[in-house]
């Protein structure tokens, strides 16, 4: 039964989000309910993200909304890793919304997107996460259980 | 959801939710011998749906207002609950996210138990149930206010899906393809157009989608038309661009008949009846509404009268009083206003159609202060929703400047913390090179805990009394048998 929960939850969200969606948010795509594609960009002038559009990429548990989704950035020619203090090399992201913990079912694809807008948009630091060569080398997680693995190691 | 092959089970679920309905229970109960029971109910009516009905799959026929749905499953609320915080779930969803977390997916207060749950304010309910919904099942376009639609669903809608009508199947079929007792709709036959065979159940997709023989080409256009109930006939009478029609306004008086095709093209340049075919299109239409409106004005009469009987019946009744205690006063005066009063109502409309009109006149004028006043308040709502929006809308800014702030400040605290304790560790283990280098008499400097046990046994030495003791001070909440021993020293 939970798998037709999830398919319903996200063809509502997806009926919502394609006739409209917040500035800098576009859907590139959602064959499925399984992988959506969204293009993100920062709606003002910071130097880090300015004219660039960044590829999102939101994959659906059985479990969604009750579970997080597992989002990443996704590096394509035109479309860059941005650079902040929680997003690794490899696209990986590293927010409290997105974990097990932070996480909330009444959170959608729009909010999370819209989080991630604005955590781009509140930084000014030019740097990726404490040790970002090393885990990008040799990580063969899950970005869902990597979370745990960098909270415990950070602070 | 019951097992589809447990027809006890199935039929006897749904008696709890609709007790009060005998024939079904003795329907349920016989149903293991069906055969029988068919002779005397009537199966298509009291057949039970054996799948519950899925709110989440009903469409509204209008948006529904944010303040009802559910923030889990975004759909209008299904027999929702309240938690303690405050807020609004369905049962079903909060309790499948209280599985994973035991707090209020809004605010993250904690929600302990199911008895935490609270019973929405009956306006509430009341605005759901009055929601227009449509059927769910595929194929029904029921519509109805929601508190009514399960009970289409359960016990009328031609879609749902009830046990097949042959008892020893047990595969499940939509209700109206089950309305022949003991025929099950599973079993093969032949296609009436290809002869293939095809189960019951599957002859309208398999005439829609597969079958190559339920189409023919139309002997007018060459169009491929289905042939299954006389979708061909209906082709060529109403759609067929080859075929011959007439003008739409042949009603009024054109006689052009040709290929529908130009006919149609006849009708798009303008047909001369046209003008009249509209105008008479417009007398009928006004024919209705004057049919309408004496209708009304009838039966408005007919309320007048009664009420204007009524009431003379009550003015005679207070003139006989005002009479009785005027002469009971002992004057023999008249009272000139109880009596012209009455003839006053009677006499002021000259006709009962008159005051009709006046009547009509006095609601019109009404209607219209109604329908300025509600512009006004309108244009007075938007202006202040504007205005309340901007200060919202600022306030989030102020709030996510805060937020920024706050963040900046913990990443700041906690990176402090974070050298702190680093150069704690450096400071010790440069301590700690630097006594095992000195030997056993600077033994007892070394900090951290582990040191400051062992330096409270062992330093009997005499350089470190000044040390000991500050030690002392640190460790009160150690063991009384050390307290004792570092007095001593
Ligand atoms: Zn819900
Ligand atoms: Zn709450
Ligand atoms: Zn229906
Ligand atoms: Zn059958
Ligand atoms: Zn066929
Ligand atoms: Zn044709
Ligand atoms: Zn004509």
């Amino acid at each position: 039964m939970s798998a037709p929960f999830a398919a319903k939850r996200l063809g509502k969200e997806l009926q919502k989000i394609s006739n409209s969606l917040p500035p800098g948010i576009e859907l590139v795509s959602a064959d499925n309910f399984e992988e959506w594609l969204l293009d993100i960009r920062v709606l003002d002038d910071n130097p880090l993200y300015r004219n660039e559009i960044y590829r999102l990429r939101f994959r659906f548990s059985s479990t969604y909304p009750i579970e997080p989704p597992e989002v990443v950035f996704v590096k394509l020619p035109d479309r860059p890793i941005p650079i902040h203090p929680h997003i690794y090399s490899n696209g990986i992201i590293c927010l409290d919304l997105l974990g097990h913990q932070g996480w909330s079912p009444v959170q959608n694809v729009e909010s999370v997107c819209m989080s991630l807008q604005s955590m781009l948009t509140g930084n000014s630091k030019n740097e990726r996460p404490p040790g970002d060569e090393e885990f990008v080398r040799g990580n063969r997680l899950r970005p869902r259980d990597i979370e745990f693995y960098y909270h415990d190691n950070d602070v | 959801m019951p097992p589809p092959n447990t027809p006890v089970d199935g039929t006897t679920t749904p008696q709890s939710t609709q007790p009060s309905q005998p024939a079904q229970s003795s329907q349920s109960s016989q149903s293991v011998s069906r055969p029988t029971s068919s002779i005397i109910m009537d199966a298509s009516q009291v057949k039970t749906a054996l799948v519950k009905m899925d709110y989440q799959a009903i469409d509204y026929v209008n948006p529904v207002d944010e303040t009802l749905i559910c923030p889990i499953c975004r759909t209008a609320f299904h027999s929702p609950i309240t938690t303690p915080c405050g807020h609004t779930f369905c049962a079903k969803c909060i309790n499948r996210a209280l599985e994973r977390q035991r707090v209020c997916p809004i605010d993250r207060q904690p929600i302990d138990k199911t008895r935490d749950y609270r019973p929405i304010p009956l306006i509430i309910k009341e605005q759901l149930d009055r929601l227009e919904a449509r059927c769910p099942n595929q194929g029904c376009d029921y519509v109805c206010a929601r508190e009514n639609l399960e009970a289409h669903y359960e016990r009328h809608c031609e879609f749902t899906l009830v046990h097949c009508s042959k008892p020893s199947c047990d595969k499940l079929v939509a209700r109206h393809l089950c309305s022949i007792e003991g025929q099950c709709m599973h079993e093969m036959t032949n296609c009436d157009f290809c002869l293939k065979p095809v189960a019951f159940v599957d002859l309208d997709a398999h005439w829609e989608q597969e079958c190559e023989a339920a189409f023919a080409t139309c002997p007018d256009c060459d169009a491929s038309v289905s042939v299954v109930n006389n979708s061909m006939l209906k082709h060529i009478q109403q759609e067929c661009p080859e075929a011959m029609a007439k003008c739409k306004w042949d009603g009024a008086g054109c006689r052009v008949t040709d290929k529908r095709r130009i006919v149609r093209e006849h009708e798009r340049n303008g047909c001369m009846y046209e003008t009249v075919g509209r105008l008479l299109e417009q007398q009928a239409e006004d024919r209705r509404i004057i049919q309408d409106l004496t209708r009304r004005l009838a039966s408005l009469e007919a309320v007048r009268d009664t009420r204007r009987r009524e009431r003379r019946r009550d003015s005679a009744a207070t003139i006989n009083d005002r009479t009785a205690t005027a002469t009971a006063a002992g004057g023999s005066l008249t009272n000139p206003t109880t009596s012209t009063s009455t003839p006053a109502d009677s006499t002021t409309w000259e006709s009962p159609h008159n005051y009709m009109l006046a009547q009509f006149e006095r609601l019109e004028s009404h209607m219209e202060e109604l329908r300025e006043m509600v512009c006004e308040m309108d244009m007075r709502q938007s202006a202040s929703f504007l205005h309340h929006s901007k200060q919202v809308a600022d306030r989030f800014l102020e709030l996510g400047d805060k937020v920024g702030v706050l963040s900046m400040h913990t990443k700041w605290l906690l990176n402090m913390q974070y050298m702190q304790r680093n150069a704690q560790l450096r400071a010790a283990n440069a301590a700690s090179l630097a006594a095992a280098a000195a030997g056993a008499g600077g033994a007892g400097l070394s900090g951290g805990s582990d040191g400051l046990n062992h330096g409270g046994e062992s330093s009997s030495g005499a350089g470190s009394s000044s040390d000991s003791g500050l030690r002392y001070q640190g460790s009160r909440r150690g063991s009384e048998g050390r307290i004792e021993n570092l007095t001593r020293l």
